[in-house]
């Protein structure tokens, strides 16, 4: 025990102090930081004025087709400030406003010959902007509309009846409710899924680290390979964890420091995250890393050269990444029977019962279910990893291959 | 007392590592293991320090069995090594405490050590700034960091220049004068003679010869003459059939069948009035002993 404390400690500390590890965490936080903060640079950059991020559009309605009514967009919020002209311009006027940044865009409303209108949309770049925008199209249309039903003489309570206010709701036939939102679930799959893989590949790159470097056959002499691989999987682990939880902290700071509340709530709905949930999460995120590290190690320690150390842990990510789409593809119907089986099966499972318990559809049973399977599984990896490290870590020869590594396993000598 | 393997194997896939091996380190002192490469030295070594399981026999340190859990001994190998990027003292005062030292003695210990293999200025210094030898210098001081009873040297002078050379050759007599019992494994036989009391040599796994040095070499004839004349005496060495194995200005080195025919070559040189500078019949070394036990 005191050995495994020794071993975690200098493994924690090892890690840590590494410049390209420390290098790395602080990128992502900057970046982190910085894409929260796009919105405001952007505001920053366009000017801190009252109409900045609105777009300035001169609306020439020269036949004065909206008898004056234009104006009246201004007081929709839809991100337009409206100038009217009701006299002719011309295109060459307005490319010159446009080039002088008195306007961003413009639109000219012409009546054809057959007395029907066209509204020409003038912008500076069509990359920027391929079409008319909807909202203004809709809002256009509305105004005009209204500016007809007003001259028919009707009612108020006859215009209000020509204004559908329907509401519309949504409701299931099958009895399990499942809540949250999708993008969420399936962003925060993908942080799960990168941050056990990631922490688990450097178990197996300190392993080959130390074989390469040819300290091992010191290390082994001065304690047990099972303490060994299990001081360093854990070490390891706990740096991860801290570097996860120290990014996921910054971002949801950052987030909430720097975000409009409503943007915030719209992508992120925080009443998801319960506590129970951010155990349950930290719960799959540990168990997730043993099994993939315990296997990192075995394949770690079968390698002697760091460029071989791609190829001995191939097979390992393959199983990884269909563990990692199997929860995903299914959690676009979470219900189904093959999202319960990704949520038990022990290579998915650390992929996708968080988010199964996020969208309240995870029985405790199936819970317990899966907890057990991956704690069993991690079990069996754990001895047969061991045993192979135990052996193939003075194996200073060429790869060994998996008939290699069965024989290794099998030999009762070892 | 002491270190004793009893008819130990141990076989690899399809290859006999160690074939039905004994011998004893019962005193303080060094006991040089030799052999070719392949011959099972390194496989012995890792077998005696519970790294590896042997297939039969029997290993014991003072009585008792050595297993990797039991025994705390010190181990230099062949193959160096040391965590690149980690400064010298956060790994000796790791390696130290794995010995289950406490922070406390292994501080001491490791600014004891620095001192005697004058490394004092690498200490706070992470290893890839170190040259070679004074990697394996650090390397040696985590093998005998925790004061082990028993210390395992493989091939302790390889790549060190002759200053680092004898400072370590003086911190293994000192080892010895501690009472330490230590085990060398060299292809240095010059080092193997200088240290060793008793060695064993190995073969494909085999031991062709074990024993007390000194007995060793006491049980060969002599075969070298060391000679050296103030003018050429090819013509006498011929003369006499033997053959010269080295010479140059005058110096020779001759085989010998036995002592007599060297005097009779000598009193012949004297009556002929060539001044006869040294003259030294000499035993097999260590070096003839081992081609000779092991060559092809």
């Amino acid at each position: 025990m005191r050995d495994l404390k020794t071993v975690i400690a200098f493994t924690i500390k090892d890690m840590a102090k590494r410049k390209s590890f420390i290098i790395s965490t602080l990128i992502i936080l900057a970046l982190i930081v910085i894409g929260i903060n796009i919105p405001n640079i952007m505001k920053a950059i366009t000017g801190d004025n009252e109409n900045a991020g609105e777009t300035n559009i001169l609306i020439v309605d020269s036949t004065n087709l909206f008898e004056g009514t234009l104006p009246s967009i201004n007081q929709m919020n839809l991100g337009y400030n409206v100038q009217v002209a009701n006299n002719e311009v011309s295109f060459e006027d307005i490319k010159g406003r446009i080039e002088n940044k008195d306007i961003d865009q413009a639109m000219i409303i012409e009546q054809k010959e057959d007395g029907t209108y066209k509204l020409r949309y003038i912008v500076e770049n069509m990359t920027q902007v391929a079409m008319v925008p909807e909202d203004l199209m809709n809002t256009i249309n509305t105004l005009y509309t209204n500016l007809q039903i007003s001259k028919l003489g009707l009612t108020p309570e006859q215009i209000a009846s020509l204004s559908p206010n329907f509401e519309f709701t949504i409701e299931q036939t099958e009895e399990q409710e499942v809540s949250g939102n999708l993008f969420v679930i399936m962003m925060l799959s993908i942080v799960l899924f990168y941050a056990i893989y990631f922490c688990a590949y450097q178990v197996s790159s300190s392993i080959t680290t130390e074989k390469t470097s040819k300290i091992m056959e010191t290390l082994v002499t001065s304690t047990s390979p099972r303490t060994i691989v299990l001081g360093k999987t854990i070490g390891i682990g706990i740096v991860g964890l801290i570097q996860i939880c120290v990014i996921v902290g910054v971002a949801l700071i950052s987030a909430k420091a720097f975000l409009d509340p409503e943007l915030l709530n719209s992508v992120l709905d925080m009443s998801m995250m319960t506590p129970y949930l951010a155990i349950m999460t930290i719960v799959y995120f540990i168990l997730g890393y043993f099994a993939y590290a315990l296997l990192y190690a075995l394949t770690g320690s079968t390698v002697s050269k760091p460029e071989d150390i791609q190829s001995a842990n191939t097979p390992v990510a393959i199983l990884a990444v269909v563990g990692f789409y199997l929860s995903y593809f299914t959690m676009m119907n979470p219900t189904s029977e093959l999202n319960q089986f990704a949520a038990i099966f022990p290579i998915s499972s650390p992929f996708c019962m968080p988010f199964r318990i996020m969208m309240g559809i995870a029985s405790t049973s199936e819970i317990i279910l899966s907890i057990v399977v991956l704690v069993i599984t991690i079990l069996i990896i754990a001895q047969v990893a061991i045993k192979i490290y135990s052996n193939a870590i003075l194996n200073y020869g060429t790869k060994m291959t998996f008939k290699d590594i069965v024989k290794v396993y099998r030999d009762k000598n070892n | 007392m002491g270190l004793k393997l009893e008819n130990v194997s141990k076989k690899f896939v399809g290859k006999q590592a160690v074939d039905n091996i004994s011998f004893e380190v019962d005193k303080p002192g060094v006991f040089g293991l030799l052999g070719t490469n392949g011959a099972g030295k390194t496989t012995t070594i890792r077998m005696l320090l519970g790294i590896i399981k042997k297939d039969t026999g029997e290993i014991t340190w003072n009585g008792k069995k050595v297993e990797r859990k039991s025994v705390n001994f010190g181990y230099l190998p062949e193959e160096r090594g040391v965590y690149p990027k980690t400064k010298i003292y956060d790994q000796l005062m790791y390696f130290a405490k794995l010995k289950g030292m406490n922070p406390k003695d292994a501080d001491a210990a490791i600014k004891k050590w620095a001192k005697v293999l004058k490394v004092e200025e690498y200490i706070p210094m992470p290893a890839e700034k170190l040259s070679k030898g004074n990697q394996q210098k650090i390397q040696f001081m985590t093998a005998i960091i925790h004061d082990p009873e028993l210390v395992v040297l493989d091939e302790p002078f390889s790549g060190l220049d002759p200053v680092n050379t004898e400072i370590l050759k003086n911190v293994i007599i000192d080892l010895v004068k501690m009472g330490k019992y230590i085990i060398m494994s060299s292809h240095q036989m010059a080092s193997i003679e200088e240290f060793c009391t008793d060695i064993l040599i190995l073969n494909k796994g085999k031991t062709v010869l074990k024993g007390n040095l000194k007995e060793i070499k006491e049980g060969y004839r002599a075969n070298r003459l060391e000679l050296s004349t103030d003018k050429n005496i090819d013509e006498y060495i011929k003369e006499f059939n033997m053959e010269i194995e080295f010479s140059k200005n005058n110096e020779y080195s001759i085989k010998i069948d036995s002592e007599e025919k060297a005097h009779q070559l000598l009193e012949k040189l004297v009556t002929d009035h060539i001044e006869v500078d040294k003259f030294e019949i000499e035993k097999p070394t260590l070096n003839d002993i081992f081609i000779e036990k092991v060559g092809e």
